[in-house]
């Protein structure tokens, strides 16, 4: 069974996204303070990680990883409302590069199924 | 089976291994996270060998030009040697060969670096003062068109190295530097591209290297070059750069100056950044380059790619204290 990321068109559908969702991230008050202020390359790089394992792409992320990973976001007050928000975002992400709403969901569930692991419980 | 050579050590792959996989397994400690390629942070350094065209996938141009990859992504199917990136430091000898003061406190210091010494224009170099004490600064010379190679050094409150270029060394003199780093350079390929450069004091000195590199190389986009300045006399290559621009139709140079009481073209006391947001009004497809006080790149970086320009199209180098004190 194919994936989103490969029906987007992998890689280079990614890289554009990237530029895409960290824009929306940036310019988005309810999550930005979290990305704002640190070296954007690697921020960029990082999202490109992200958008990957979310699209079902090439990843070796666990559970264990997203948990170590967004821990001291979690201490910063991470909490449901911004994972709420990240999905949404990457909805409208996917929305822009012309992504069906069935893949759309299929993203959103993907990013769900690790929301406990994201927010550390 | 493929060997690499790394550490002096040659290491047998296994059929399908990559390159980071081998390293991990032989007990090196090579920095590493999503082993999938995109979050880059395996990235090294190819010394001599072919590498696979997927282990620089999503690179920034410069960086593919210098000869980077990533580790995770790499199974090469020819012998590579490589090494952990800015690895390697080779100290050269270079003589001085002009020495002059730029407006008030910038000195232009020209040196012919002794064999050869690769660069690119907007690259920076280490100017040692003493076996422990160096400092850096970018290139605005064209290795192709000049036979030195050019800095700009401005004079810092205290500034043990600046001091010491500005008053002690003279021409003829003997400096011994160190080789050529960094990712903000022209790069060949797409001539019709338009180019954004903006920076900040000597930030303008990669700057200069760059655009001189891309209208040597016969780039046909348009360039444009803003530099910010607090008052006129901090434009220190101010009529150069009009000269430049009269030169070459495709070549624009605006002055953003804070502090000025007569305003003339191409002096403007728009901010820099409105200035640059307005040169660039549709950056997409741009490529561009900042340079200069951190600050000023961290939010220039920021404002322009929320205007559309795509993360890997912007360069950077931001002068960190050291650097060019
Ligand atoms: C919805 C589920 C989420 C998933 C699947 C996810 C996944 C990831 C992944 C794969 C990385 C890269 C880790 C690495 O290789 O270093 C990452 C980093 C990051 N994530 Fe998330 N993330 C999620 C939610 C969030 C939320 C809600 C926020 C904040 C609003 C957030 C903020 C960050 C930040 C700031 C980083 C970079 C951390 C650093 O600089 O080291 N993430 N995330």
């Amino acid at each position: 069974m194919s994936s989103v990321y490969d029906r987007i068109g992998g890689e280079a559908a990614v890289d554009k996204a990237v530029d895409i969702f960290y824009r929306k991230v940036l310019a988005d008050d309810r999550v930005n303070e979290y990305f704002d202020g640190v070296d954007m390359d690697k921020q960029a790089n990082k999202q490109k990680a992200f958008l990957t394992m979310v699209f079902g792409g090439p990843n070796n992320y666990t559970g264990m990883d997203m948990r170590e990973g967004h821990k001291h976001l979690v201490a910063r007050g991470l909490n449901d409302s911004h994972v709420d928000a990240i999905i949404e975002l990457l909805g409208g992400t996917l929305a822009d590069l012309g992504a069906a709403p069935s893949d759309i969901q299929e993203v959103a569930d993907i990013a769900n199924s690790v929301r406990d692991d994201v927010l550390d419980r | 089976m493929t060997v690499i050579v790394f550490d002096d050590q040659k290491i047998e792959l296994e059929s399908g291994q990559t390159v980071l996989s081998a390293l991990l397994d032989r007990g090196y400690d090579i920095p590493n996270s999503c082993q999938a390629g995109a979050c880059q942070t395996c990235m090294m350094q190819v010394v001599e060998g072919e590498l696979p065209e997927k282990s620089q996938s999503g690179l920034k141009d410069t960086l593919k030009a210098q000869g980077y990859f990533l580790a995770c992504s790499c199974e090469p199917q020819t012998p590579l040697s490589i090494k952990v990136s800015q690895a390697a430091d080779l100290r050269s000898q270079a003589t001085v060969v002009g020495h002059d003061c730029l407006g008030a406190d910038v000195l232009r210091l020209r040196i012919k670096p002794t064999g050869t010494f690769d660069f690119y224009s907007g690259q920076y170099l280490t100017v040692w003062k003493s076996e422990t004490v160096g400092r850096s600064y970018s290139i605005a010379s064209v290795a192709k068109r000049d036979d030195y190679v050019e800095l700009h050094i401005r004079r810092i409150k205290d500034g043990v190295v600046s001091n010491w270029l500005h008053d002690e060394v003279k021409v003829g003199d003997e400096l011994q530097i160190q080789s050529a780093t960094g990712s903000c350079f022209y790069i060949p390929g797409t001539p019709e591209q338009n180019i954004l450069l903006a920076g900040t004091g000597t930030g303008l000195a990669p700057l200069l290297g760059i655009a001189s590199d891309a209208l040597h190389q016969g780039h046909s986009g348009d360039i444009h070059l803003i530099h910010g300045a607090l008052t006129v006399d901090d434009l220190y290559l101010h009529q150069l750069l009009i000269d430049m621009a009269s030169q070459h139709s495709n070549f624009n140079y605006y002055a953003s100056v804070l502090k000025v009481e007569q305003v003339l073209p191409p002096v403007t006391t728009e901010s820099l950044q409105g200035t640059v947001l307005a040169v660039a009004d549709d950056p997409a497809d741009w490529k561009v380059y900042l340079c200069g006080s951190p600050e000023i790149v961290g939010q220039l970086k920021k404002a322009i790619f929320l205007a559309g320009a795509s993360m890997k199209n912007i360069y950077t180098d931001p002068f960190i204290s050291a650097h060019s004190s």
